[in-house]
């Protein structure tokens, strides 16, 4: 990981191992990776799909019922749905800004550059040797690693399976103003996977995909910022990623 | 502008139903329409009571019902062939066999059925002859009803009808040839039904699949008596075909889903559900949801038409819908009387292994990702990677 958008030089001292003003070692530079958009959408993603899944397991088996009575209640089906919705659009908004900003952002041309290093089937056994404690880890042109993009291209195709069948889900509720405006080729949707009833089940398992990911992600995240010993988990939070001076 | 365009479908309907009425009506008929509806029990009121409700169904303002009674007095003038494919006969029977049938039933009974299988006298070579004769005298002119999918492929011999020992398949290619109009009646002949069920033993298909024309679909299993004449109905006024949904049902019948027009919907927002049936829930008539109600998945009107003369339906007896006018509802729609949550997936093997839930599976691999990465972690622990 060394290619990066916005390089920023820290102030140099003259003494060498020994730390700067800010408590910097002054061979180790201070580097851009993650533009606060980036960081804000990753983030934002992060909560809504916390927020989703939590909602959706309750809308899939609503595991909470106020207890029976003849007294008005609170209408809590109808708020965890609101709640699934408004979150799924928040979704539905950062993916497209995201996919967008991979697609031609300036800042992310080295996200593109994965792309290349996925073409390389010696950076992908170099990259599965170290992640098997079997060898160094291979240097890359792009921010991610062959693994990485692969997962995170799944990830974003079942993104899309799931705004997909969000949507033939919410056309069938909401049948005015977007809902209408979706309505057709949202059916065009739901005859393609089958019917309304498999629509909710891939949007299910779409879920326990994303799940799954989220785990791994989380995982292989901790794992490269206490060996990778760059900052890589600081630099989703500030932006900033450590980098030694060559 | 909304008035022009009323007026001159009310001129169209008009001029179809005068058309109709220069038609001699089928042979073999010793009573018209009216006469066997009042012997039936029913008055001019009751008739015009049903007539109005049929307009309003087909969303055409009360000034239509007078061309609407007229229109069902000329039904007769229409021959319809209807034919028995892989099915139960449950759509034929679900019109004929009631205790007190209603006008619908009556309408349905009587109007000109010039080949049914189940109702017809004749039988052998006879029937078929019958059927090849009004084929042949009512050429571009007869209403095709199917009942019941149709095999196909290699086990298209499943079905094999009559002496000339012809296949399903083909009698519907042929009949389907020369019709006018072709509407599948029931879940079976729209989708495939439960014959098309996971594995297919049969390979059959819908009736869609086996003629190029459009085929209008009135699923259910069986689907509304109203449904089913209120189609004929329409064409009948309209001489076209209905507006149809994405999977050819006409509009006016399958545009919302059974969640959409349920009498417990306010129990589903609420959040109030019965837990299992004969809970105090169910006796306050909740949300039927978490015991698999699949009215969420399922696009029909039985909430507002009804069964047995419009005195109850599913939902209202206190049982979930179970999908039946959806294609495939047999294999999607999970088990009956469990939320769709709990559809069964098989899973390891071939199926060798448990059916399990979508949930179980993806629990499942949740434990084996946390076994992973436990094992990888504690490997860093004492032997870090190479950086």
């Amino acid at each position: 990981m060394v290619a990066f958008a916005i390089h920023k030089e820290l102030p140099m001292k003259t003494e060498q191992h020994t730390d700067t003003a800010e408590g910097y070692p002054a061979e180790i530079t201070e580097e851009m990776e993650f533009t606060p958009a980036y960081r804000w959408q990753h983030w934002i993603r992060a909560v809504a799909i916390l927020i989703l899944t939590f909602t959706g397991f309750y809308i899939a088996y609503p595991f909470v019922a106020p207890a029976v009575s003849s007294e008005p209640n609170n209408f809590l089906y109808a708020l965890m749905r609101s709640w699934h919705i408004i979150f799924g659009f928040v979704m539905i908004g950062v993916v497209i800004l995201k996919v967008y900003l991979t697609l031609v952002g300036r800042a992310y041309k080295h996200e593109r550059a994965s792309l290349g290093d996925t073409l390389k089937p010696k950076v992908w056994i170099a990259q599965i040797k170290y992640y098997l404690f079997m060898g160094k880890h291979p240097h890359l042109k792009g921010v991610y690693n062959p693994l990485q993009t692969m997962a995170y291209a799944g990830l974003y195709v079942t993104f899309f399976a799931l705004i997909v069948t969000g949507l033939v889900l919410y056309v069938h509720v909401y049948h005015e103003g977007l809902g209408a405006l979706l309505y057709e080729p949202m059916r065009f949707f739901e005859v393609l996977m089958g019917g309304m009833a498999n629509v909710r089940q891939i949007h299910h398992i779409a879920m326990w995909v994303v799940i799954i990911v989220v785990v791994i992600h989380i995982y292989m995240a901790i794992f490269n910022a206490v060996f990778g010993k760059n900052g890589s988990m600081d630099a989703i939070f500030s932006g900033m990623k450590w980098h030694k001076k060559h | 502008m909304e008035k022009t365009t009323y007026d001159s479908l009310h001129q169209a309907f008009r001029q179809r139903v005068e058309g109709l009425k220069k038609l001699p009506p089928m042979e073999g008929r010793d009573k018209s329409i009216e006469e066997t509806i009042e012997e039936a029990g029913f008055s001019r009121r009751d008739f015009m009571k049903w007539v109005s409700a049929v307009t309003a169904m087909l969303a055409l303002p009360a000034t239509f019902s007078p061309l609407m009674a007229e229109a069902v007095k000329v039904a007769d003038r229409l021959p319809i062939i209807w034919l028995h494919m892989a099915e139960c006969t449950g759509c034929t029977e679900s019109l004929l066999r009631s205790a007190n049938p209603s006008i619908d039933s009556l309408i349905f009974d009587y109007i000109s059925l010039e080949y049914q299988e189940t109702i017809m006298s004749a039988a052998g070579w006879q029937a078929e002859e019958n059927l090849e004769h009004a084929i042949e005298r009512y050429k571009g002119r007869y209403i095709l009803m199917v009942e019941g999918g149709i095999p196909s492929g290699e086990m298209e011999s499943f079905l094999t009808i009559g002496g000339h020992g012809k296949s399903g398949r083909a009698i519907a290619e042929e009949t389907s040839e020369n019709a006018a109009a072709i509407f599948a009646i029931g879940t079976c002949s729209a989708f495939g039904g439960v014959q098309a069920a996971a594995p297919n033993p049969t390979g059959a298909v819908a009736l869609s699949e086996v003629t190029d024309k459009t085929v209008i679909n009135v699923p259910g299993c069986p689907p509304s008596e109203k449904n089913i004449v209120g189609t004929l109905l329409h064409y009948l006024l309209y001489g076209t075909l209905p507006a149809l949904d994405a999977y050819n049902r006409p509009k006016w019948a399958y545009r919302l889903r059974i969640h959409d027009l349920c009498e417990r919907r306010g129990h589903f927002d609420a959040g109030e559900f019965v837990e299992k049936f004969g809970d105090n829930a169910a006796k306050d008539g909740f949300c039927l949801y978490k015991v698999g109600c699949k009215g969420p998945y399922t696009f029909n009107n039985c909430a507002k038409q009804k069964f047995n003369q419009g005195t109850s339906w599913p939902v209202q007896t206190g049982f979930g819908c179970i999908g039946c006018s959806e294609p495939n509802f047999w294999d999607t729609m999970g088990t009956v009387n469990e939320p769709l949550r709990d559809r069964l997936y098989n899973t390891v093997f071939g199926g060798l292994g448990a059916d399990a839930t979508a949930d179980k599976i993806g629990v499942g691999i949740l434990a084996a990702v946390g076994v992973g990465v436990a094992a990888h972690a504690a490997v860093a622990a004492i032997k870090p990677p190479k950086v």
